[in-house]
C-alpha cells in the first residue's frame, strides 16, 4: 500500500509542477510607458513596448486605444496583439494635461492602480503639458524609449531634489495626507522632452503650473538639505555677479494663533561666489560682500514672497506642508480650524526669512 | 505518538511565530481602531496585562507543570466546567487557524495565482500543513525554528527595506492621544498574542519546565517590540490615513521594496514566499494544539487521527467565511468576547488552582 501511495505520489509530481498558465518571455510584450488623455467620456491609452524580444532595445512599438479604464486597457490589448501585455516593467504614466483637470477621472485612475495587486505603485508619474499621446510619440533620437528616459529623468530629479515627488506611491500618500501633490510636468522639447515644472494636484484636480524658480523656492523650504538653488545673479555697480548655495539650513516656527496660522522659515544659504570680473578687487572688501548678500537675500526673498502668494492666494494649495505640521505638533489647536483649513490657509501669515554666509570667493580674489 | 517534548526556545519560537501571524493578520484593525498613530500604546498596554497573567498563571500551573489548561481545569472543576473549556479551545483555535487559512490563500490567489481556484490552494496547504503535524510537536518545533531564521527574519528585513522615501514624522502626534481608541483596541491587541493562549498548551511539552516563566516573559517582550515595530514602519511608510486604508498592509508594504543591487524583478515575490513559510508553519502549529485539546477534551489515546478530521472542518471554515477584511466590520464584538475568554479563562484556573495549593 505504501509503496503504491509513494509510486502516486511520484507520478503526481509530473502533473503538479504549477506553470500550467505560464506565459514565456517570448510570448510577452512589455509595457515601458503609458500615457492617459480624455478622449469624451473615455480614455485614450498610448502604450510604448520596447521591442525587447527581437533584441532590438532602441526600437518600439506603439499601440493606442480607448477605454474605460485600465482593465478595459488590458482587455483590448489581449484582443489586438498575439502577445501577452505585461505591466511588470512599466516604468512611467504620463497624464494628460485635461484629463489631470478632471477630478472623477483621475480619482478612478488612481484608485485602479492602487486597488490592483498587480500593478506596481511604484511606477513613475508625470502629468503631459497638453496631450499625453504626443509625450509618448516624441522621437528622441539619444534615448528612443521615452518611458527609460523618463524614468531615468524622474530619478534624477527627485536625487537632486528638483522634484518632490516622482512615483505613484508619492503621489497618492501626498494627496491622501495633504490633499495637495507637486507632481513633475512633462513637455515636449524640440526633438526631446523637458521636465521643468511642476502640477499643482489638489484633491486629484491639476488646478495649475509651478515655474521652475517657484518650484526650487518650495523645495528650499519642504526639503532644504538637499535643495539645489539655482544660482543667484545679481548686478551691483554695473557688474554681473553670480553666487551658488552650497549648503542650506533652515528652522521653522509654525503655529496656530487662534485662528490664524503663523509660520516663519529663517533659510540659512551658505553660498560661493561662481562668478564675477577679473581685475576687479572688490570682493576683499567686506562692505561689498554685505552689499551682495543684501542684493542676493533682496532677489530671493522677492522669489519666496511670490511663491507663497501664489500658493496662498491664486491655487489656495498648501504645498508647503503646513498643515501636516500642524496636525503633528499641534493637534489640539488644528483640530479646532481643521474644517475650515483652507480658509484658514488662505489667511496665513507665511513669512521665509533669508540669511546669507558668504563661505568662499573660489580660487582667486 | 505525541509524548516528544521541546526545548524552552523551540517552545519560544512557536510562540513568537505564531503570534507574529495573527498580528500581522489583524494589524488593519488597530490601524483602523485608533485615530492617530498612537496603536502602540494598546499593544503595550495589552503586553503589560498579558504579563500580569502569564505570571500568575505560572505560579499556579507549578503543581501542574505536566498539564495543559484543559487537564488541569479536569482537576480543578466539574466535568462540565472543563468540557466547556475544552470546546472554547477548540473552537478558538479552530476559527483563528481557518482566517488564516483563507487570508492566506486570498494574498496567495491575488498576488501569485491569479487563476487557481481559491479552495485548490486551501486543500493543498491543509494537506501539506497535517502531514507536517502528524509527525508531532518536536518536527514543527525544528520546523518553527528553521522558518524564524531563514523566512521570519529576512521577510522582516525586506520589509525594512520597504520603508525607502518613508516620513518618520508620522508617528506624531502622540498628544492629545485618542484615549477611547487606545482602550477599545487593547482587546483586539491581545488578541493579536496568540501565543499566550497557545503557551497554555506548549508549556507542558517543555523539557525543562522551571525555565517557562523566563521564556514566556521573553515572548512577550520579544513578541511586543516585533508588533510595536511593525505597526510603526507601516505608520512611517504610509501615515495613519493611508495605513486605515490598506487591506493587507504587510503585503502593500511589500511593493514598496527598493533594495539597492536586488536582482529580483519583484521583491513583493520574494517576501510573499517568504511569508508562505512562516504562515505554513503556524498553520501546522495551530493544527497542532487544536488537535492536542481535543484529544484532552474527548480524552481519547490515539490521537493522530484528530488531525485528519481537522481537515474537512478547516476546509469547510475556510471556504465558507468570508476574506477577513470583509469581516472587519463585523468583528469587533466577536473579538472582544475571544479575547475576554482567552484573559478570563486562564486568570480563573489560575486563581481556582492557588486557591486549591493553599487548602491543602
Amino acid at each position: 500500500m505504501k509503496r503504491i501511495i509513494i509510486s502516486l505520489l511520484i507520478i503526481s509530481t509530473v502533473f503538479l509542477f504549477g506553470c500550467w498558465d505560464s506565459v514565456e518571455i517570448n510570448k510577452r510584450e512589455y509595457l515601458f510607458a503609458v500615457g492617459i488623455d480624455k478622449q469624451d467620456d473615455k480614455l485614450k491609452f498610448t502604450s510604448e513596448i520596447p521591442k525587447i524580444n527581437e533584441g532590438s532595445e532602441e526600437e518600439r512599438l506603439i499601440y493606442s486605444n480607448e477605454g474605460k479604464s485600465f482593465a478595459d486597457f488590458y482587455h483590448l490589448n489581449y484582443l489586438h496583439s498575439d502577445k501577452v501585455i505585461s505591466d511588470r516593467l512599466m516604468q512611467v504614466i504620463v497624464l494628460g494635461e485635461e484629463l489631470a483637470r478632471d477630478s472623477d477621472k483621475l480619482k478612478e485612475i488612481f484608485d485602479e492602480i492602487q486597488r490592483s495587486p498587480q500593478m506596481n505603485r511604484r511606477v513613475k508619474i508625470c502629468i503631459a503639458k497638453g496631450k499625453a499621446e504626443d509625450i509618448i510619440n516624441t522621437e528622441i533620437p539619444s534615448n528612443p524609449i521615452v518611458g527609460r528616459f523618463l524614468s531615468d529623468m524622474l530619478v534624477k530629479l527627485k536625487r537632486e531634489s528638483y522634484q518632490d515627488v516622482f512615483t505613484f506611491d508619492e503621489a497618492i500618500l501626498h494627496l491622501g495626507q495633504t490633499g495637495n501633490a507637486m507632481i513633475p510636468v512633462v513637455e515636449v522639447n524640440q526633438k526631446s522632452l523637458k521636465i521643468e515644472r511642476a502640477a499643482i494636484v489638489k484633491e486629484y484636480e491639476l488646478i495649475g503650473f509651478l515655474e521652475t524658480d517657484e518650484l526650487e523656492a518650495v523645495m528650499l523650504l519642504l526639503d532644504p538639505a538637499n535643495a539645489n538653488i539655482r544660482n543667484i545673479n545679481i548686478e551691483i555697480d554695473d557688474t554681473t555677479i553670480s553666487l551658488g548655495a552650497v549648503d542650506v539650513s533652515m528652522t521653522d516656527n509654525i503655529k496656530l494663533q487662534g485662528e490664524k496660522i503663523q509660520a516663519d522659515y529663517y533659510v540659512t544659504l551658505y553660498c560661493y561666489i561662481d562668478s564675477f570680473t577679473i581685475g576687479n578687487n572688490s570682493l576683499e572688501d567686506r562692505n561689498f560682500l554685505n552689499r551682495v548678500k543684501e542684493e542676493s537675500i533682496k532677489k530671493i526673498s522677492e522669489t519666496s514672497t511670490n511663491t507663497v502668494d501664489k500658493l496662498k492666494s491664486t491655487y489656495n494649495a498648501d504645498l508647503l506642508q503646513i498643515k501636516d505640521k500642524l496636525y503633528k505638533y499641534h493637534k489640539s489647536d488644528y483640530e479646532k480650524i481643521m474644517d475650515k483649513y483652507d480658509e484658514v490657509f488662505a489667511q496665513a501669515d507665511i513669512n521665509v526669512y533669508y540669511n546669507m554666509e558668504i563661505k568662499s570667493v573660489g580660487l582667486i580674489k | 505518538m505525541f509524548n516528544q517534548d521541546i526545548t524552552p526556545y523551540q517552545n519560544l519560537s512557536i510562540l513568537v511565530l505564531v503570534s507574529f501571524v495573527l498580528q500581522s493578520m489583524l494589524m488593519p484593525i488597530i490601524l483602523t481602531g485608533v485615530n492617530g498613530p498612537e496603536g502602540w500604546i494598546s499593544i503595550l498596554i495589552a503586553a503589560f496585562l498579558l504579563y500580569i497573567a502569564i505570571k500568575a498563571i505560572n505560579k499556579a500551573m507549578k503543581k501542574h507543570d505536566e498539564d495543559t489548561i484543559i487537564s488541569v481545569s479536569d482537576k480543578l472543576f466539574p466535568k462540565f466546567i472543563s468540557k466547556f473549556i475544552g470546546v472554547y479551545y477548540i473552537l478558538m483555535f479552530l476559527t483563528v487557524n481557518s482566517l488564516i487559512l483563507k487570508d492566506f490563500a486570498e494574498q496567495i490567489k491575488l498576488m501569485m495565482m491569479f487563476r487557481t481556484p481559491i479552495s485548490t490552494i486551501i486543500i493543498t496547504v491543509l494537506l501539506t500543513a497535517s502531514y507536517a503535524t502528524k509527525k508531532g510537536i518536536h518536527s514543527i518545533a525544528n520546523i518553527t525554528n528553521i522558518a524564524l531564521l531563514t523566512s521570519l527574519i529576512p521577510y522582516l528585513l525586506i520589509i525594512v527595506f520597504s520603508t525607502y522615501y518613508a516620513d518618520y514624522t508620522n508617528i506624531f502626534p502622540v498628544y492629545p492621544a485618542d484615549v477611547e481608541g487606545i482602550l477599545k483596541s487593547v482587546p483586539n491587541a491581545m488578541l493579536s498574542f496568540l501565543g499566550f493562549s497557545v503557551l497554555l498548551f506548549s508549556n507542558s511539552r517543555v523539557v525543562t519546565k522551571e525555565k517557562n516563566m523566563k521564556i514566556n516573559k521573553k515572548y512577550l517582550v520579544i513578541s511586543s517590540v516585533l508588533y510595536i515595530g511593525s505597526y510603526i514602519l507601516i505608520i512611517v511608510k504610509f501615515g495613519t490615513k493611508e495605513a486605515a486604508n490598506l487591506v493587507w498592509p504587510f503585503v502593500s508594504i511589500m511593493k514598496f521594496v527598493n533594495i539597492p543591487g536586488f536582482f529580483f524583478e519583484s521583491t513583493e515575490i520574494v517576501g510573499l514566499c517568504l511569508q508562505i513559510v512562516v504562515i505554513f508553519t503556524s498553520i501546522c502549529i495551530l493544527a497542532f494544539f487544536t488537535n492536542l485539546a481535543m484529544q484532552e477534551t474527548f480524552k481519547t489515546r490515539e490521537n493522530g487521527y484528530f488531525i485528519f478530521i481537522q481537515i474537512p472542518i478547516l476546509y469547510l471554515m475556510a471556504a465558507g467565511l468570508p476574506g477577513m477584511y470583509m469581516m472587519f466590520p463585523y468583528i469587533q464584538i466577536p473579538i472582544y468576547i475571544i479575547s475576554g475568554m482567552n484573559l478570563l479563562i486562564p486568570l480563573i484556573v489560575a486563581y481556582a488552582g492557588s486557591r486549591k495549593k493553599r487548602s491543602i
